[in-house]
């Protein structure tokens, strides 16, 4: 137990030596952080930089802090100069990872985590960001295995947990997604994104009452910061359309297209509630900005857009525009699923 | 504040009462003398075709009253023969007394190559049922002759299932008289263009799954012309209905706009759906796309199955329910009376519970008998290796949604009974009943195990009919004909005369109402093929209502 509690703080003599008796402390600051706790962190943090200025670890979290606050300079430099500092801790590449893909420097993060692998390939913070990349880079599977013992190497690692939870989803094993998502929300329960997971998972498992307790929980946390969730309304409002809670279900979904006005799937959304509601005008305008709206990511593809439309348009007697969407849609290849059933 | 407590339990008693609290079906397979199973003749590669087999027929071919069983069955992969009797079709006849005896080698019905599925029906209208079998390599129909005999007449009357040269893949028929010249025709649904020479495997050896459609063309329909003298004319080309490649599955009839001409829904496999609309009997359009049919309500194909197709809102306006894969749910389309269906599955409250059940037979049929159909699925996955994915059951059980009386439906499968939690690889299902007690039961075919005869044991005293339709203009059977009936308290229900729908298979052709507490019905409607409307007025229930064309 002590071992795996070495590892997974990443321990090495040389912080040892710096950093003292401030393990503990500086543990505490890197919860507050993986609770989305900024201001807490920091607290904690002043406390350990007054008393022990040598530590470099200090270093490590200030970076990270900064990284949670938004200031992506300062992060950045702080980074740099931890890794210089301790090139041998495999963490600072990890963390240092884990914010370029924050900055969408894929590349970078890339080889960030190679490097912080290398350097220690049990810690569990490189395990959790290199699975995460290679998970982003098609190789699941490979992401997967990291994940998992990422997450049997430090538990309360809520990004590891989130993500192979993320893959589980994926693979179409919701079971095992819940246990991963309920994870990342007990360690994080500021996480929008891992509630809503959650709750999306719990639906395929048919636990429909948590399901509602998941999307509320999720949308009180949802604020602006790392883990905040464009797409909670989205689909908490799908949620509630399936329920028939359509007076609910349509302020969710005014609030994704708000939220997310260039994605295809919330106006698609909101069109087909409409036309439920016998909206036909407003589903109309919904369903021509969906059709407007290419959706590189296959979340709403064509063949939905043109039966939508076919849809709105015959029942609003628009006849030649809804045979038109009524041909596109035959003449659309339907989409093809796995290579068995 | 107590009598306040006590009135408000006794509305809860009473709701619960009403919306008839329990359906409940009891197996009695093992004392009816019925010992058939599926047999799909399986190997390790597992071809495609063994994984959707198992239509069953019920028909009165004795014609003594009671409904007898006809099962399809597999064949010997890969010769596709019945070189077994494990693999004959097999025929019951119904005792009377809840057994049944194997009649199949009197019959003259074990069948020939990889069977399918089946469609009874009285096709030279002389009074006795006669048997159509689809299947992969070999479509048979039997004439039915009058003395517990049935002869192949296959090739005389020219429904091979044979087109452009080529035997399609048959798996579900429909017994129709699309223009209503009182000669029943048949419609035969054909499935995917596969043979030996482009069998695909899919899964590491040992662990083959069953592939998807989708690497397979599809095949058109066949409309077979009843031309009154034994002999029939494929007529799809003609009516426009082979200019529809799908890959069907299920089908079934209805006159889903009120014109006096039976229309088609076939229900196509991860491709759209069908809906071939009557064009007075001369053509077909295929309006599934137009009337909202097609897709579900997100635009998509499902893997739809099996499918019923009959007014489950008590509005007059025949809608649909399509079986599919877990993960799909179960389409459920009201039709709006306007042209259009809406998708309700979710609205109706059949969506989440229908999103983990993988269904094949399905129907809509009052099985409490208070006046509102409920909704039957007999369920298991595709492939009989679902299960080394940990996420997926290959056995399932059938389920069984109660209708609310609201647009509702509640998934009561668990307190249906000990024998509805049984879980195994069902198949196809036909609807009927088998005692004459006026609760429809339903008969289950499951690969590898007993088909299942789930009587009916619902509790309670409602009120029931059974109305057998015999055409004299129209076709005997009087397939087609529509019929809304009013009882004693008001109540309206409307159903029409066919045997078509579910999975590959056939049900009773005698239409079933039932009543609730009516015990008298103010008035029945026959609006037969022919456009006659006949009236009946003040009718008593709880009888088997022979009702001739006049």
């Amino acid at each position: 137990m002590i071992w795996l509690a070495l590892v997974s703080w990443g321990w090495s003599p040389a912080f040892a030596g710096s950093c003292g008796e401030m393990e503990a402390q500086i543990a505490n600051v890197f919860r507050e952080l993986a609770r989305d706790q900024p201001g807490e962190a920091e607290k904690g943090l002043e406390l350990i930089e007054a008393s022990h200025p040598d530590c470099s670890q200090t270093l490590l979290a200030r970076a990270r802090i900064e990284a949670a606050k938004g200031q992506s300079s300062q992060a950045e430099d702080l980074f740099a100069r931890y890794t210089n500092l301790e090139p041998g801790d495999a963490r600072g590449y990890a963390y240092y990872a884990a914010f370029l893909i924050g900055q969408r420097e894929y590349q970078r993060a890339d080889a960030m985590s190679v490097v912080a692998m290398e350097k220690n390939s049990n810690d569990a913070a490189a395990l959790a960001v290199r699975g995460h990349i290679l998970d982003m880079k098609g190789q699941s599977d490979e992401g997967m295995t990291l994940l998992q013992k990422a997450c049997e190497l430090d538990p309360e690692n809520g990004e590891a947990q989130f993500q192979l939870g993320a893959i589980y989803k994926r693979a179409k094993r919701p079971a095992d997604a819940v246990k991963h998502f309920e994870k990342a929300t007990a360690v994080n329960p500021s996480d929008a994104r891992a509630w809503d997971y959650l709750a999306l998972s719990l639906e395929t498992v048919g636990e429909l009452d948590r399901v509602e307790k998941s999307y509320l929980q999720g949308l009180e946390v949802n604020a602006p910061g790392p883990h905040f969730d464009a797409f909670l309304d989205y689909n908490y409002g799908r949620f509630l359309t399936k329920r028939n809670q359509v007076t609910e279900a349509k302020i969710h979904l005014d609030r994704a297209v708000d939220l997310v006005p260039q994605m295809r799937a919330t106006w698609y959304e909101r069109a087909k509630l409409n036309l439920r509601l016998k909206n036909y005008q407003q589903a109309r305008s919904d369903a021509e900005k969906a059709a407007a709206i290419a959706d590189q990511a296959g979340v709403i593809i064509d063949l939905q857009v043109y039966v939508l439309l076919e849809q709105v348009y015959r029942r609003l007697g628009e006849t030649e525009l809804a045979q038109k969407y009524a041909n596109l849609a035959r003449e659309t290849q339907v989409p093809i699923r796995g290579d068995h059933r | 504040m107590k009598s306040a407590l006590h009135w408000l339990f006794a509305v809860i008693l009473t709701v619960n009462l009403a919306v008839g609290q329990s359906i409940r079906f009891e197996n009695q397979t093992k004392r009816s003398g019925v010992t058939f199973v599926l047999d799909n003749g399986t190997t390790d590669d597992k071809p495609i075709i063994d994984s959707v087999l198992g239509g069953v027929a019920l028909l009165d071919y004795d014609n003594d009253g009671y409904l007898d069983i006809f099962f399809t069955n597999g064949a010997r992969i890969p010769g596709l023969a019945k070189d077994s009797a494990r693999f004959s079709n097999r025929l019951y006849r119904n005792n009377h007394d809840g057994t049944f005896t194997d009649v199949t080698d009197r019959a003259g019905v074990r069948g020939e190559g990889y069977s399918m599925g089946a469609a009874a029906a009285d096709f030279d209208n002389d009074g006795w049922t006669d048997i159509y079998v689809t299947g992969v390599n070999r479509n048979i129909l039997y004439r039915n002759n009058h003395d517990a005999t049935f002869t192949d007449v296959t090739e005389r009357a020219d429904v091979s299932g044979v087109s452009g040269g080529k035997k399609l893949w048959s798996v579900s028929a429909a017994w129709i008289d699309y223009d209503n010249d009182g000669r029943l025709d048949l419609f035969v649904v054909n499935y995917l263009d596969w043979s030996f020479e482009n069998s695909r495997v899919c899964g590491p050896p040992g662990k083959r799954l069953s592939c998807p459609p989708s690497l397979y063309q599809g095949q058109p329909s066949i409309l077979y012309h009843n031309n009154g003298d034994g002999t029939f004319t494929d007529v799809s080309s003609a009516v426009g209905i082979s200019a529809h490649i799908g890959k069907g599955m299920g089908v079934a009839i209805a006159d889903y706009n009120d014109d006096g001409w039976t229309d088609i829904f076939v229900a196509n496999d991860n491709e759209r759906n069908f809906l071939f609309k009557n064009r007075g009997g001369r053509a077909f359009d295929e309006v599934g796309v137009e009337t909202s049919v097609a897709y579900t309500e997100d635009g998509v194909p499902v893997s739809s199955m099996g499918v019923d197709f009959r007014d489950w809102a008590n509005d007059g306006k025949p809608g649909l329910f399509v079986t599919a894969l877990g993960g799909e749910t179960f389409p459920l389309f009201r039709n709006e009376g306007n042209g259009f269906f809406s998708m309700e599955t979710y609205k109706a409250g059949i969506g989440f519970t229908s999103f983990k059940m993988s269904g094949w037979g399905a129907g809509i049929y009052d099985f409490d008998n208070d006046g509102y159909k409920d909704l039957f699925s007999s369920n298991s996955h595709v492939s009989e290796n679902a299960d080394l994915d940990p996420q997926q059951q290959y056995r399932q059980s059938n389920a069984v949604f109660q209708n609310l009386r609201n647009g509702n439906f509640r998934d009561v499968s668990e307190q249906s009974g000990p024998d509805m939690q049984v879980r195994t690889a069902h198949r196809g299902c036909a609807f009927g009943d088998l005692n004459n007690d006026g609760k429809i039961d339903v008969v289950v075919s499951a690969i590898g195990s007993p088909g299942e005869l789930l009587y009916n044991r619902s509790p309670g005293n409602n009120h029931w009919i059974l109305i057998q339709a015999v055409g004299t203009k129209s076709n005997r059977d009087g397939i087609g004909t529509r019929i809304k009936l009013t009882s004693e308290s008001g109540l309206t229900q409307y159903n029409h005369v066919t045997t078509a729908g579910s999975y590959a298979s056939s049900s009773d052709k005698r239409v079933h109402f039932g009543l609730g507490s009516d015990s008298r019905i103010k008035e029945i409607e026959l609006r037969w093929p022919t456009g006659k409307l006949q009236v009946l007025r003040n009718v008593k229930a709880d009888q088997v209502l022979k009702v001739t064309e006049e």
